[in-house]
């Protein structure tokens, strides 16, 4: 025990006297949310530049140009049709809405008008979105006008806390599910390079049980993991305004669970491989599938069905959805008891295969 | 009572045979030296013995326990010294002599261990900044951290300045005193002369001569060696003619000669580099050393 204490005290020491190391620690997963933040949270609230064509002079062509540029999504540019339809085909526009100019005579006489509404083909997202808040204010400006009364309506009831998920809501429990993979695989470099350096080598040659100082390490790794979830949370609440909706407990024993998998998967590598060098070939290849393919960075929704099957084989899949569950109130992906099921399953084996290949020097 | 049976040790890697079958029976309470040159196996050798690397062959007994069977209670009472190890870089001497405390259920003092080395001033400074030959200090004063009844110190003084060494050799000897057993390895004869009760000569995995120091110099070597200046430009066959010379060896163009009757010898030789017109400037006479018996054996000294 005291041996054990005194380990976990020289690991603190090594690292917190060693400064690169523990800007590197803080500093990696901040640069990630800031420039990732950077990235996503632009587009995180949808907008369409969509042109408006005016060319009739009447009261109805008004009254539909003023309720359109009241869609909140609608970013309005009026101009005569040539340019606006110019300004479309070179996509500096998403549609263009033409107000024809018998519009208001029409209307007058009752004759049906159609709207013409130009739209790039190939924008599958813009041309639904624009289509549909098109029907939906010619529906409601036909009923006034008809003065038909509406009989069903909707009523919107967003849940989340009235908040909207915003990309980088998605994208925060990812990042931190990152950087503890991360902190995981590649804090066993240090390790490697120690043991390569033969510092463990003459604690073979003493009674000290090779899991007291794996148990050692694993607790250095879960400490800086506490730090690191403190840290990208507050950026996050900062800079971001993600509100963190969960329990604290939970998230930190989330963080823990998180932490103990991938640093055990990081001992394990360290067992297989010899040097530092093979230790990050394995790494490498280990962490790209995983930061890209588990869907922490974006929905599984975004991701061709072949690949899906792939997603279920990985546990920081797994790990996004807890984290985006307890931080963000994302919807769940897979059952709590999955979801522990296997990251516990793959600590159990990672563990057992560590201890067992373990190696002094 | 032997602290260290090793019978039939042999390791081999790739091409190369390492140990190559040696047999040691090292006494409970003996200093016992392993002497060679690089490369010879003595590091393999100490290693197989403590347990950090599996011999290929061959039966090892410490303390008259079977490391395979005993191997937590043998390392609780051996105290062990690495030609190969790094510290914590970053933890201060003091720091790293408690952690390494806290491995074994009986240790010394740590005060009493800085004071044993020397290091008291270095108590609080980080590893790294330490020279090269106070980091070899503290890597003895860790194998003597748990008061071990064994050491094993595999190239102790080698990096120490001359003022270092004794110190050194005045704890080894203070170990003897305390009645513990210490397993060496080096490269200094007069290491191996003034410390050890028993000494095995080692080349090429194979243990060539074994015994006390006076024995295997006097089992080799009647004689007193006479060193020539390198480049007298005396021939050999001349030097071998001279009175008492029993034989001579040659090592480039270092002359040593084996003489039965120094003075005659001597004699015979300032005659004979008169008559040549041959400066025998730092002529030297010295009593026949284990570097000799070394080079009796192989034909090469231990350090080129
Ligand atoms: N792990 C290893 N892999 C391959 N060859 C090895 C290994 N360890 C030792 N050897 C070889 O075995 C031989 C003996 O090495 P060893 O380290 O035991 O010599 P030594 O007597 O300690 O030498 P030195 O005085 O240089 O410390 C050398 O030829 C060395 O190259
Ligand atoms: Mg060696």
């Amino acid at each position: 025990m005291k041996a054990y204490l005194l380990l976990v005290l020289a690991n603190i020491r090594e690292f917190s006297r060693d400064l690169m190391t523990l800007f590197w620690f803080l500093a990696f997963p901040l640069i990630f949310i800031l420039l990732f933040g950077a990235i996503f949270s632009g587009n995180g609230d949808l907008e369409f530049q969509v042109g408006l064509a005016v060319e009739d002079q009447g009261p109805a062509a008004a009254g539909i140009a003023e309720a359109m540029k009241a869609v909140p999504i609608f970013q309005i540019t009026q101009g005569d049709r040539e340019a606006m339809l110019a300004a479309l085909k070179e996509g500096k526009l998403r549609a263009v809405i033409v107000l024809p100019e018998d519009l208001s005579a029409a209307m007058m006489v009752g004759q049906r008008v159609d709207l013409p509404v130009y739209y790039d083909a190939a924008q599958q997202t813009s041309r639904e979105i624009v289509l549909s808040v098109m029907k939906d204010m010619t529906a409601e400006l036909d009923r006034r006008l008809t003065g038909r009364p509406q009989l069903i309506g909707i009523q919107a009831e967003p849940i989340q806390a009235g908040r909207k998920m915003r990309d980088i809501d998605y994208l925060l429990p990812g990042i931190l599910s990152m950087s503890l993979m991360q902190l995981g695989l590649f804090g066993t470099f240090n390790f490697v390079s120690m043991r390569q350096r033969k510092v463990f080598k003459r604690f073979g040659a003493t009674p000290l049980p090779k899991w007291t100082l794996l148990a050692a390490e694993i607790t250095v790794r879960l400490m800086i993991a506490v730090i690191q979830t403190l840290v990208i949370v507050f950026v996050g609440r900062l800079v971001f305004d993600v509100q963190m909706v969960g329990n604290w407990a939970v998230l930190i024993a989330l963080v823990m669970l998180g932490a103990t998998v991938f640093v055990s998967m990081g001992y394990m590598i360290a067992g297989f491989a010899k040097t530092e060098d093979g230790v990050q070939g394995i790494i490498q290849t280990v962490q790209f599938p995983m930061m890209f393919l588990s869907g922490i960075f974006f929905p599984v929704e975004f991701m061709p069905a072949f690949l899906r099957p792939v997603m279920t084989a990985m546990p920081l899949s797994y790990l996004g959805d807890l984290l985006r569950q307890e931080m963000v109130g994302a919807s769940a992906m897979h059952s709590l008891a999955v979801n522990l099921g296997v990251l516990g399953g793959f600590t159990l084996v990672s563990l057992a295969l560590a201890v067992r290949f373990f190696r002094w020097e | 009572m032997y602290a260290i049976e090793a019978t039939g040790l042999y390791k081999r890697y790739g091409e190369v045979i390492a140990v190559n079958g040696i047999d040691l029976a090292v006494k409970q309470g003996e200093i016992f030296g392993m002497l060679g040159p690089n490369g010879a196996g003595k590091t393999t050798t100490t290693e197989m013995l403590v347990g950090l690397r599996q011999p290929d062959a061959g039966v090892v007994k410490i303390l008259s326990m079977d490391p395979k069977k005993e191997g937590a209670a043998i390392k609780a009472r051996i105290g062990v010294q690495l030609q190969t190890s790094a510290l914590f870089n970053h933890l201060t001497v003091r720091e790293t002599l408690v952690l390494m405390a806290s491995f074994f259920p009986r240790c010394r003092p740590v005060d009493e261990l800085l004071n044993l080395v020397d290091l008291q001033e270095k108590a609080n400074v980080q590893t790294r900044h330490l020279s090269g030959g106070q980091q070899q200090r503290l890597q003895v004063a860790l194998a003597m951290v748990n008061d071990g009844d064994l050491l094993f110190l595999d190239e102790p003084t080698t990096g120490l300045d001359p003022q270092a060494r004794r110190r050194l050799w005045d704890i080894i000897e203070k170990m003897r005193e305390e009645g513990k057993t210490v397993f060496l390895t080096t490269h200094y004869m007069e290491e191996a002369e003034k410390l050890c009760d028993r000494v095995a000569v080692i080349d090429h995995g194979q243990i060539i001569a074994l015994g006390s120091p006076d024995e295997l110099i006097a089992a080799h070597f009647g004689e007193t060696a006479i060193e020539l200046p390198a480049f007298s430009g005396l021939d050999d066959h001349m030097l071998a003619q001279l009175a008492g010379v029993s034989h001579i060896q040659r090592q480039n163009s270092q002359v040593t000669l084996y003489s039965t009757a120094v003075p005659a010898t001597v004699g015979a030789l300032l005659e004979l580099a008169q008559k040549l017109g041959v400066s025998l400037e730092n002529l030297m006479i010295r009593r026949a050393t284990l570097e000799d018996v070394f080079l009796k054996l192989t034909g090469r000294r231990i350090r080129e």
